[in-house]
């Protein structure tokens, strides 16, 4: 039994649907990594897992540990060991990052500490939450409260979008260590290439074009033709191979 | 302040320029009277009312109950740093520094107010010595309590930390359960010395039918730090107040409100700071939260008169009932080219997004409210010492709660 399964998943943003009949499997320690072009529906495929309130599945069932997780909302998601690394995420005026931290950290009895120096967030934590900060501060402050949760499946979306080449490093390290050492399941989305050059150790690779998976196979081989002729000709790359 | 009794009774007819104009006659003032009392022999009245502050298994150097002082003597290690805690009217007999420095800070011509203590009030009201050079690293507790109906309480404090020195004050003002309607004055006059450091932290548990004027000034001498804190959680009909504090050469204050409003109050709060002094700088912060019917006024002003001189304003609001209303009037005012002042204010509410995003990290809705309003009502005030810390971090999180309803 997987971890978390996915079977023919639909979304659905008010009465359109984003994401079609898609179906994934994530065993423990396993990283997947989603690419695909812009408003491919990734982020809403995300947003579907966690139980964000602005997207329905209105087709198919999600399945973790077995246990039919469709209709449970986010919070009791966040409990059973799924976290979400936002793409974007709100600004709190007046509270600050240490406080959301520390509520984090005891909910689920992590150590912020270590944490926030691997990421090199202590700077961050008495500033309010996200207000003002760059674009690798936020990133950087979003992957730390997600791991935060210590999830048994991590959501990471396009965590690294504006981060610099040094905190790419940092972050990919995290990635497989969390993956390789602490066992835990990822999924990555991104559309960049500078990444997953730094990330060893991906399980497998998925195109989603248009709100389905058109593609999934071995990273070695699919992350270089991606990376070589874009999402249009890569797929005509990979033909009919099927994935 | 030396005037004439004449230009003061005239000042029990003027109104404050701000806040909800209150008919002082309708309230009777008791003849005031000083006691010595021991801890044990507190009424339950009393000992209810300072339980609603937090002061539960402390003991207050300094206790006026409506009209009557009560005082106690030093504990012990405070007698050791030869802190005095007297009340003001012992203090005006027996010594010549609290008869040279009361009234000076504060004109009891300001409003009806300040008139109104100084006519009646007796002279009750605690009056603390620090002598020089000295850190008291215990903070002196103080406490007020209007017990009885329809009843005026008038209390004139004096703070004196001496060159160098060091002291924390708290002061908590209540009523028991039941006390309707009340009325409670406040005169408190500071003066910080030379290179000395005073913080001061102000607890209010009121209930619906008080009304509450505080009237504190404060004086910064050269190199000096003054730092108060105040918070209001419970019910009540209006206060108003609007500390002055004004800072010499090199000196610093940090003023933080966080100010709940609940019912149907009316809470006009602020604090001004006038930067006399070259390099002195200054710091306004206040957090308010409307709840149920209340109308909140959040002012804050710094004037900057002189050289190299800094000062900064933050108000921020949080809106929970579509019933209440937050204004802010944040003021800089420079009168002096090497002032650099600046300010921030902004009025919003919890919104969707931020919920939402807290959910995702494993909360339930009313939980996710919680952390926002804790997080939103927590001041990182400086300096204030760790018992107290944790004292107003308690108050913090009875607040998060009130706001769930």
């Amino acid at each position: 039994m997987s971890l978390l399964s996915l079977e023919a998943v639909s979304v659905c943003v008010d009465d359109r649907v984003i994401v079609r009949d898609v179906s994934l499997n994530i065993n423990p320690g396993e990283l997947h990594v989603i690419m695909g072009p812009n408003g491919a529906g990734k982020s809403t495929l995300l947003a579907a897992i966690m139980g964000l309130s602005h997207v329905r599945v209105c087709g198919g069932r999600i399945l973790f540990s077995g246990v039919d997780i469709t209709h449970f909302p986010s919070y009791e998601r966040a409990k059973l060991g799924i976290s979400l690394a936002h793409q974007v995420t709100p600004t709190f005026r007046g509270v600050r990052f240490l406080e959301v931290a520390n509520a984090i950290s005891s909910r689920f009895n992590t150590d912020w500490r270590t944490l926030a120096s691997l990421l090199k967030v202590e700077d961050l934590l008495l500033r309010d939450l996200f207000s003002g900060f760059s674009g690798g501060e936020r990133k950087r402050a979003e992957l730390y409260l997600a791991l935060l949760q210590n999830p048994r499946v991590a959501l990471l979306d396009e965590p690294d979008s504006g981060v610099d080449i040094d905190t790419l490093r940092v972050l990919a390290e995290l990635i497989d260590y969390i993956v390789f050492t602490q066992g835990t399941s990822v999924i990555l989305v991104t559309h960049l290439g500078p990444i997953l050059e730094k990330l060893p150790r991906i399980t497998r690779a998925h195109i989603m074009v248009e709100g389905a998976i058109v593609y999934s196979g071995d990273p070695s081989h699919v992350i270089p033709v991606i990376l070589k002729h874009g999402y249009t000709r890569g797929l005509e790359v990979f033909g009919g191979e099927g994935g | 302040m030396r005037v004439g009794r004449a230009e003061i009774e005239k000042a029990l007819s003027k109104p404050s320029p701000f806040g909800v104009d209150i008919d002082v006659s309708k309230y009777v003032v008791e003849e005031p009277s000083v006691e010595e009392f021991k801890a044990l022999e507190l009424e339950e009245s009393v000992r209810r009312a300072s339980t609603r502050l937090g002061f539960n298994g402390i003991r207050p150097s300094y206790i006026q109950v409506d009209q009557t002082a009560l005082y106690t003597l030093l504990e012990k290690r405070l007698r050791g740093y030869g802190v005095t805690v007297i009340p003001l009217r012992i203090a005006l007999e027996k010594t010549d520094l609290a008869r040279r420095i009361a009234w000076r800070l504060v004109d009891p011509r300001n409003d009806k107010y300040t008139a109104l203590a100084y006519l009646k009030g007796g002279e009750l009201g605690y009056f603390i010595y620090v002598p020089p050079n000295v850190k008291v690293d215990i903070p002196i507790y103080t406490c007020l309590v209007l017990k009885l109906e329809r009843r005026a309480q008038l209390a004139h404090n004096v703070v004196y930390v001496d060159e160098g020195s060091e002291a924390h004050v708290v002061t908590g003002c209540a009523v028991p359960h039941g006390v309707r309607e009340g009325l409670h004055v406040g005169i408190t006059e500071f003066y910080v010395s030379k290179g000395a450091r005073l913080t001061f932290s102000m607890i209010h548990a009121w209930s619906p039918g008080v009304h509450v004027r505080p009237r504190t000034a404060v004086y910064v001498e050269e190199g000096g730090e003054y730092v108060g804190y105040y918070i209001t959680y419970n019910p009540l009909q209006s206060i108003q107040m609007y500390p002055v504090t004004s800072l010499q050469a090199r000196a610093k204050a940090y003023s933080a409100s966080v100010i709940v409003g609940l019912g149907s109050g009316d809470y006009d709060v602020g604090a001004k700071i006038v930067l006399e002094g070259s390099g002195a700088s200054g710091e306004v912060v206040s957090r308010t939260l409307g709840l149920d019917e209340s109308r909140i006024t959040a002012r804050a002003e710094i004037v900057g008169r002189a050289r190299d001189s800094r000062g900064h304003i933050e108000c921020l609001g949080l809106l929970v009932s579509e019933k209440s209303s937050i204004t802010a009037h944040p003021q800089i005012k420079s009168e002096n080219p090497g002032s650099t002042l600046s300010h921030e204010a902004a009025i919003g509410r919890i919104s969707r997004e931020e919920l939402e995003y807290l959910m995702s990290r494993g909360f339930t809705e009313d939980e996710a409210k919680s952390i926002i309003v804790r997080g939103f009502m927590k001041v990182d005030v400086p300096g204030l010492p760790e018992v107290v810390r944790r004292h107003v971090d308690r108050i913090v999180g009875t607040i998060s709660k009130l706001a769930m309803g």
